[in-house]
């Protein structure tokens, strides 16, 4: 039992879209900041610290821009500090954020980011970048590439085809009409998907997210504060997390400790989040997932992986419609990443999302009678994987 | 705040480390800190990593320097501030309840990559990189500023970093280079002036790694022995703006410290032993005592600080080894005698936007 | 890749980034580099876990203690993962090129390189060339310079 429960009071996200040109960096930050605050009903003056979520900054092409964002967003003069665990920054950033309050250090906590993907046309050179000098960057590797050689696997072990991951983006594609917030949405189908410029096999254009511009902001309470001036708080009752090797091809093979094509990272960080949280029987506990799926093969292993269905069957419970809002399990109901990426903060817009379901406040997109709700980011080689249990009642 | 050191590991400093991989390098420290602790990785709940994507010339490097710290297969947040902000997360998580015995690293292997273009790609675009800042110009401008305001004079520094040299020398732990006499330093060319070249201490290679107990795991524990404990951290950052008294407000230097003094219960300066100050110039070590108030008598850098070691990005968290070392009794040449309490000092940032402190006990 | 907007654009100001690094090759990438030279393909090994690592490696991240021991790894292995590339990324190669995770005779873990020889013109079919399992072949250039395009996989013909 924890001494000090940790609970978002406050959501903030702006519109994400490929371009901000009416704003810079630091004003797209203080924007999510502000909102998050007037979300949860406080000033700056009552926020003791800030955590800041970002990854590369090479694509918005200033470096260390947390630094810069100080000002905008209120925090000078107050504990500060950045993390950044790629993809999975977001949500390695809300369990800083909740291990500020959970200390007893502090009682509440800005948890804020921002990314502008587009503002370099040079985004996938960028993620060629990132994979080791001697031995990857010559290879042709990048995160579309990554991701396609173990959906390979993923197909070849369990027959997943191509339209059934289409299917995935089609109703992403759905939902994200209910979310204000969410870069792409409409009405396509999976023909649309499978007619889309070939990227590498087995992808196409619209089994990919956009590159997004945005920002998000959360407030982390101490319980006592969240029970004071919040009517319909998100406790935080589990996080987990793992870094798994960067090297794909330690993760494959009869001599692996875990198989890639599983997302495996997502069974350990969820198993932890799960028994902090009190949650045994996912399907029946947990109302919606708000997971991060940059590519519409990212669901089916994931879903497994958290223990919602059994290895290999996730793909046809999709087709079956299980996973539509509202149905078995609401799965990405704001539209989830494929729809939004903007990568520094999209670990952070998954929370977020999730925490508007449990507060009440999503809108069109509510899914009625959430008690619980799992946001999950991912990030390197898919090697680290935050997951966050958020639930109506303390734990 | 019930946390505890259970081991350090310093990687040899080096002016360039021109034989090993950054990751080899992370290693080596890591695993030396898991045996200077007696603790397998296998028992670790945590990592906690303090790195920089642009200087260790990768993007995401975390992908890639993970693993070496000791994170496979484990739960690893990575922090982009500083080594000692690493410490700050680390303390965090310590006592958060839900972890118990992690590690904390951090490296610098800038000789790899040209870490001014680095700081100067950390200007906003739009009003300071078309004049240009980096490390060396916006200290230049703390220099002034603060020089001015404390009447800090070229012989001052220049005598301050003469001593730093001094004590940097009988440190063997540092790069044990010659002392410069008083006239070389003198006629130093400027940099940013006031600003002197060799008023700055020169960047380094380096790593180093901590490993950190709850105060739970050792109940359960009761064979370990910690070296030390630590009973103190603040940490705070101000405007990114150089402007508006910025330079010589130190808000946030004054702001940590106070923080750090009040959790372990110190009334001020008189119940420390030492401080190891990030003091990346003479001009900085001067105002600094000066901020803090600090009399001549107290102890300041005994190790020689960053005369001794500089890597850059990690020099906060060396600092913090080498207070550790102190009141372990493990400081070797540079020992102060009869060290109870130790500070500890590191920053970041344009003319250091950031600082943090953290104090250390004897056990 | 679209250009960015025009450069009278006032809404907009430009920058490029171009920053040069020198890496250390470091003793074990410089022993796996210049076993290429020989047209050989050296990977390390831990005595402690039993296990070789392709790419070389200074230490095992299990258990966490230094390679010990150096093998020559076979030249003939097994993809474990493959795809082909059909978008023309910025400083990428031009597609299509086919690149796979192979894992050698006598290493555990699996590297990727480039996938030559195989005719990329019918997508799917070619795929199907290059299921997990499927045997391929190391092939090095005539004059390797000690880095990781000395070699390549090609899959191995059907009889």
């Amino acid at each position: 039992m924890p001494k000090n429960r940790a609970a978002i009071i406050g959501v903030g996200e702006t519109v994400f879209r490929k371009h901000h040109p009416d704003k810079t960096y630091v004003e797209l930050a203080q924007e999510a900041a502000v909102k998050a605050l007037a979300d949860a009903g406080l000033t700056m003056d009552a926020i003791d610290a800030v955590v800041f979520s970002m990854a590369p900054t090479q694509f918005m092409g200033v470096n260390d821009a947390d630094k810069w964002a100080v000002d905008s967003i209120f925090a000078a003069g107050k504990p500060f500090l950045r993390v950044h665990t790629g993809g999975a920054t977001g949500g390695s950033a809300l369990h800083a954020g909740y291990a500020h309050v959970a200390s007893g250090m502090y009682r509440a906590v800005l948890v804020v980011g921002a990314d502008r993907i587009a503002e370099t046309p040079d985004a996938q050179h960028i993620l060629n970048l990132i994979w080791d000098r001697f031995y990857e960057h010559d290879v042709a590797l990048n995160t579309v590439t990554m991701t396609a050689l173990s959906t390979h696997r993923q197909m070849h072990f369990h027959g997943t085809t191509q339209e059934q991951f289409a299917r995935v983006v089609v109703r992403a594609r759905r939902n994200a009409m209910k979310n204000p917030h969410a870069h792409l949405k409409g009405i396509i189908t999976i023909d649309d998907v499978m007619r889309s410029p070939r990227v590498a096999w087995p992808y196409k254009l619209f089994d990919i997210c956009p590159r997004s511009s945005g920002a998000a902001a959360v407030v982390v309470a101490h319980e006592d504060i969240a029970k004071e001036v919040c009517s319909r708080p998100a406790f935080i009752n589990g996080i987990g997390a793992i870094a798994n090797t960067v090297f794909m091809g330690d993760r494959m093979g009869p001599s692996a400790d875990t198989e890639m094509s599983e997302i495996p990272e997502a069974a350990y960080a969820g198993r932890e989040a799960y028994a902090q949280a009190g949650i045994t029987d996912p399907i029946r506990q947990i109302q919606v997932v708000e997971l991060y799926d940059p590519f519409s093969s990212t669901q089916f292993p994931q879903l497994e992986s958290l223990n919602f269905c059994k290895r290999g069957e996730a793909a046809r419970l999709s087709d079956e419609g299980a996973f539509e809002p509202g149905a078995l399990l609401t799965v990405n109901p704001s539209g989830g990443t494929l729809c939004t990426n903007p990568i520094g903060v999209t670990g952070l817009v998954r929370v977020a999302d999730a925490a508007l379901q449990v507060m009440g406040k999503a809108g069109e997109a509510q899914v009625p009678g959430v008690r619980n709700a799992l946001a999950t980011a991912l990030g390197g080689s898919v090697q680290f994987a935050t997951c966050t249990v958020l639930g109506a009642d303390s734990v | 705040m019930d946390v505890h050191v259970m081991g350090v590991a310093l990687h040899p400093a080096a002016l360039r480390i021109g034989d090993k991989r950054l990751e080899e390098v992370v290693f080596d420290t890591a695993h030396d800190a898991l045996g200077n602790a007696g603790i397998s990785r296998a028992e670790l709940d945590h990592v906690t990593i303090a790195a920089c994507d642009e200087l260790d010339g990768r993007s995401i490097s975390s992908m890639l320097l993970a693993a070496p710290a000791g994170a496979y297969l484990k739960d690893e947040i990575k922090v982009t501030d500083s080594g000692m902000i690493g410490l700050c997360m680390e303390a965090l998580r310590l006592s958060s309840g839900r972890f118990d015995l992690g590690i904390v690293a951090s490296w610098n292997k800038s000789s790899k990559g040209p870490l001014e273009d680095v700081m100067r790609m950390r200007c906003e675009p739009f009003y300071t990189r078309p004049i240009g800042l980096n490390m060396t110009i916006a200290d230049g401008l703390f220099a002034q500023a603060a020089g001015e305001a404390f009447g800090i004079t070229d012989d001052e520094v220049c005598a301050t970093v003469r001593a730093g040299y001094e004590r940097a020398a009988l440190n063997p732990r540092g790069l044990c280079r010659a002392v410069p006499a008083m006239e070389e330093i003198r006629a130093s060319p400027y940099v940013a002036a006031p600003l002197r070249k060799a008023h700055q201490a020169p960047v380094t290679d380096g790593a180093v790694a901590i490993v950190l107990a709850s105060g739970r795991w050792l109940k359960k524990h009761p064979g370990a022995r910690p070296i030390a404990r630590l009973s103190g951290i603040g940490w705070r950052t101000d405007a990114y703006n150089l402007g508006n008294r910025r330079l010589t407000g130190f808000e946030s230097l004054k702001g940590s410290f106070g923080a750090a003094l009040s959790m372990c219960g110190a009334k001020g300066f008189a119940d420390l032993d030492l401080i190891e100050l990030d003091s990346q110039t003479g001009y900085h070590e001067a105002a600094f005592r000066r901020a803090l108030g600090l009399p001549k008598s107290f102890t300041v850098s005994p190790s020689g600080g960053p005369f001794a070691q500089n890597p850059y990005f990690c020099t906060g968290l060396v600092n913090a080894a080498e207070a550790i070392l102190q009141v372990s009794g493990r400081a070797g040449a540079v020992q102060v005698k009869g060290v109870r309490r130790a500070a500890a000092h590191g920053c970041h940032g344009f003319a250091q936007q950031g600082n943090a402190i953290a104090i250390f006990e004897g056990v | 890749m679209e250009k960015t907007a025009n450069k009278s654009d006032a809404n907009v100001i430009y920058g490029e980034w171009n920053v040069r690094y020198a890496y250390s090759v470091g003793k074990v990438a410089g022993t796996f580099f210049e076993g290429l030279k020989r047209k050989k393909i050296l990977a390390p090994r831990c005595t402690k876990s039993g296990l070789s690592y392709l790419p070389p490696r200074a230490y095992c991240e299990r258990s966490f203690e230094p390679c010990d021991e150096w093998a020559e790894a076979g030249q003939e292995g097994v993809i474990e993962a493959a795809t082909i590339v059909t978008a023309a990324f910025e400083n990428l190669p031009p597609p299509p090129y086919a690149i796979a995770y192979v894992r050698l005779e006598g290493v555990n873990t699996s590297m990727i390189n480039f996938v030559q020889g195989l005719d990329l013109t019918d997508v799917t079919a070619a795929m199907a060339r290059l299921k997990p399992g499927t045997p391929v072949q190391v092939e090095f250039v005539e004059n390797p310079e000690g880095c990781i395009t000395d070699f390549h996989y090609i899959v191995k013909s059907v009889s």
